[in-house]
C-alpha cells in the first residue's frame, strides 16, 4: 500500500464517475466508464486483490465497455434534456433515498470498525482460510478455493445469473422474423467499422493467442490469479472482436445462435451435475472431497481440487457463450445479421 | 546491467511524457493520434524490455518465466497498439474527420 498512488487514483476514480454521469454523449460516457473500470482495476492491483482486479479489466473494462456502444449504436447516443416537472416525484424520491441512508448509517454502528482486527471475520475466518486452505484443497490461490469450493453456491448460482441475463436478452430482443417497427432515426449514430484489411489481419492472426490466454487462465486458475469467469470473458472478447472487425456472419458461421445457447445451457448443467454427483455419492451437495471415489488416483483432498476444475470449466463454457450472445443480439438489434 | 535497465525505464517514461505533451498539444485529430501510437507503443516496448531485464538479474526457471510474460506482452502490445491507432484514425476518416491545414480553417480544427 502506497498512499499517494491510493488517492491520485481514487481521486481520478471519482473524477471518471461523476464524468460518467454529466457528459451528454453516451458514447464518450461509455469511454469514461471503461477507463473508471480500468482505474478501479489499477486500485484493486495495488490493494493486493488481484483476482478481482482481473475480473474488473476483463469485464468491467472489456465486455461491458463493449456492450455499452453496442446498446448506443442500435439506439441512440445523445441523452434528450428531459422536461423538468413532476417536483413531487423528485422530492419522494429524495426523502426516500435521505431515509434509507439515515437507516443505513444507523444500523453501520452495530458493525465492526472497517479493518478491525478483534472482528469475528478477521479472528476466525480469515485465518482458517490463510492456513488451511492448502491442507484443505491442494489449491495454492485461496481466491479460487474459496470462491469455487468454500462458497459454491454463491458461485453457482452467480452463474444462474449471468445465464437468466443471456436469456433475458435473447427473450426482449432477439426477432426472428424482420419487423422493423422500433427503428429509430437518428443522426447521431455510431458509425459501423470500415472494411480495413490491416484491421482484419492482426484480429485474425490476435484471436487464436487471445483464446489460448483464455483456456490458460481458466486452467491456471488454482496457481495464479483467473478462473472461469475470468477465461470465459477473454473467450467470448475473442469472438467479440471477430464480430468486431469482420462481421457477425462469420461469429454465426463459427458458432451460431443454436450452439451459443446450447453452451450456455451445458456450462451451467456441468456446474449442477458436478454438485448432483457429489449428493449421488452420499455427501453434500458441491462437497467435492466425495468425487475420490469415481476419480481415478485421487485422494479426497486432491478430489476437491479436481471438482473445482470442473466447475471452473462450466463457468467459463456458459460464462462464454453468454457474453457472446449478449453482445450479437444487442449489436444487430436482435437480428443476428449485421451490427458494429 | 543496471544503468541498461534505468536508461531503458527512463527513456519509456520521458517519452510517455512527450506522448502526453503531444495529445494535448497537437491540432487535430490525426496528429494527436499519431502522438498517441507511435509514443505510447514505444514507451511501453522500453519499459517492458527494461523489467524484463530486470527479472533475469538472476537467472533461474521462475524468473526465465516471469521475463519471457512480460516479452511477450510486449509483443502483442507492439501488434495491438499500432492496430487500435489505426482503426481509431481510420473511423475518423470515414466519418469524415477534417484534417488540419495552416492558417486556412484553423478555426474549425476541432473533429
Amino acid at each position: 500500500m502506497i498512499w499517494q498512488i491510493d488517492l491520485s487514483v481514487l481521486s481520478l476514480i471519482v473524477l471518471c464517475g461523476f464524468a460518467t454521469i454529466m457528459v451528454k454523449d453516451l458514447l464518450s460516457a461509455a469511454i469514461i466508464f471503461g477507463a473508471y473500470s480500468f482505474l478501479m482495476c489499477l486500485l484493486w492491483t495495488e490493494m493486493g486483490a488481484v483476482d478481482v482486479a482481473f475480473t474488473e479489466a476483463s469485464v468491467g473494462a472489456g465486455v461491458s465497455t463493449i456492450l455499452f456502444i453496442a446498446a448506443a449504436y442500435q439506439t441512440t447516443r445523445i441523452v434528450k434534456p428531459r422536461k423538468s416537472g413532476r417536483i413531487f416525484a423528485k422530492i419522494v424520491a429524495l426523502a426516500a433515498s435521505v431515509a434509507m441512508g439515515l437507516v443505513l448509517l444507523a444500523a453501520q454502528t452495530n458493525f465492526p470498525g472497517f479493518a478491525d482486527p478483534e472482528s469475528p471475520a478477521s479472528l476466525h475466518l480469515s485465518p482458517y482460510y490463510i492456513t488451511q486452505t492448502l491442507a484443505d484443497t491442494a489449491v495454492p490461490n485461496m481466491v479460487t478455493s474459496v470462491l469455487a469450493d468454500y462458497r459454491g453456491f454463491d458461485t453457482m448460482f452467480e452463474t444462474a445469473v449471468i445465464f437468466t441475463a443471456g436469456l433475458a436478452v435473447i427473450a426482449i430482443l432477439r426477432r426472428v422474423k424482420h419487423i422493423d417497427r422500433c427503428e429509430l432515426p437518428d443522426p447521431y449514430t455510431i458509425s459501423a467499422g470500415s472494411q480495413d484489411n490491416i484491421i482484419r489481419f492482426v484480429s485474425r492472426q490476435l484471436v487464436p493467442f487471445m483464446q489460448l490466454f483464455a483456456l490458460y487462465v481458466v486452467a491456471h486458475g488454482h496457481h495464479s490469479p483467473g478462473g472461469g469467469f475470468q477465461g470465459g470473458v477473454i473467450l467470448g472478447a475473442s469472438f467479440i472482436l471477430l464480430a468486431i472487425t469482420y462481421d457477425i456472419q462469420l461469429v454465426q458461421q463459427r458458432m451460431n445462435e443454436k450452439w451459443n445457447i446450447l453452451l450456455g445451457n451445458i456450462g451451467v448443467l456441468i456446474y449442477a451435475s458436478i454438485g448432483f454427483i457429489c449428493l449421488l455419492l452420499g455427501a453434500n451437495f458441491l462437497d467435492y472431497s466425495m468425487l475420490s471415489k469415481i476419480l481415478p488416483a485421487t485422494d479426497p483432498v486432491m478430489a476437491r481440487s479436481h471438482g473445482m476444475l470442473g466447475i471452473e470449466i462450466g463457468v467459463a463454457i456458459a460464462v462464454m457463450a453468454i457474453v457472446v450472445t449478449i453482445y450479437l443480439n444487442l449489436a444487430s438489434n436482435g437480428k443476428l445479421d449485421k451490427g458494429l | 546491467m543496471n544503468s541498461v535497465i534505468i536508461f531503458l525505464i527512463v527513456t519509456g517514461l520521458i517519452l510517455f511524457l512527450a506522448t502526453t505533451v503531444g495529445l494535448l498539444r497537437f491540432p487535430d485529430f490525426y496528429s494527436r493520434m499519431h502522438a498517441a501510437g507511435k509514443g505510447d507503443t514505444l514507451s511501453s516496448l522500453l519499459m517492458l524490455g527494461g523489467l524484463a531485464l530486470y527479472e533475469f538479474h538472476e537467472i533461474n526457471v521462475a524468473t526465465l518465466l516471469v521475463g519471457a510474460k512480460i516479452l511477450l506482452i510486449a509483443v502483442f502490445i507492439f501488434m495491438a497498439s499500432p492496430t487500435a491507432t489505426h482503426a481509431i484514425t481510420d473511423a475518423g476518416y470515414e466519418s469524415g474527420v477534417k484534417p488540419w491545414q495552416k492558417e486556412k480553417t484553423a478555426s474549425e480544427d476541432e473533429g
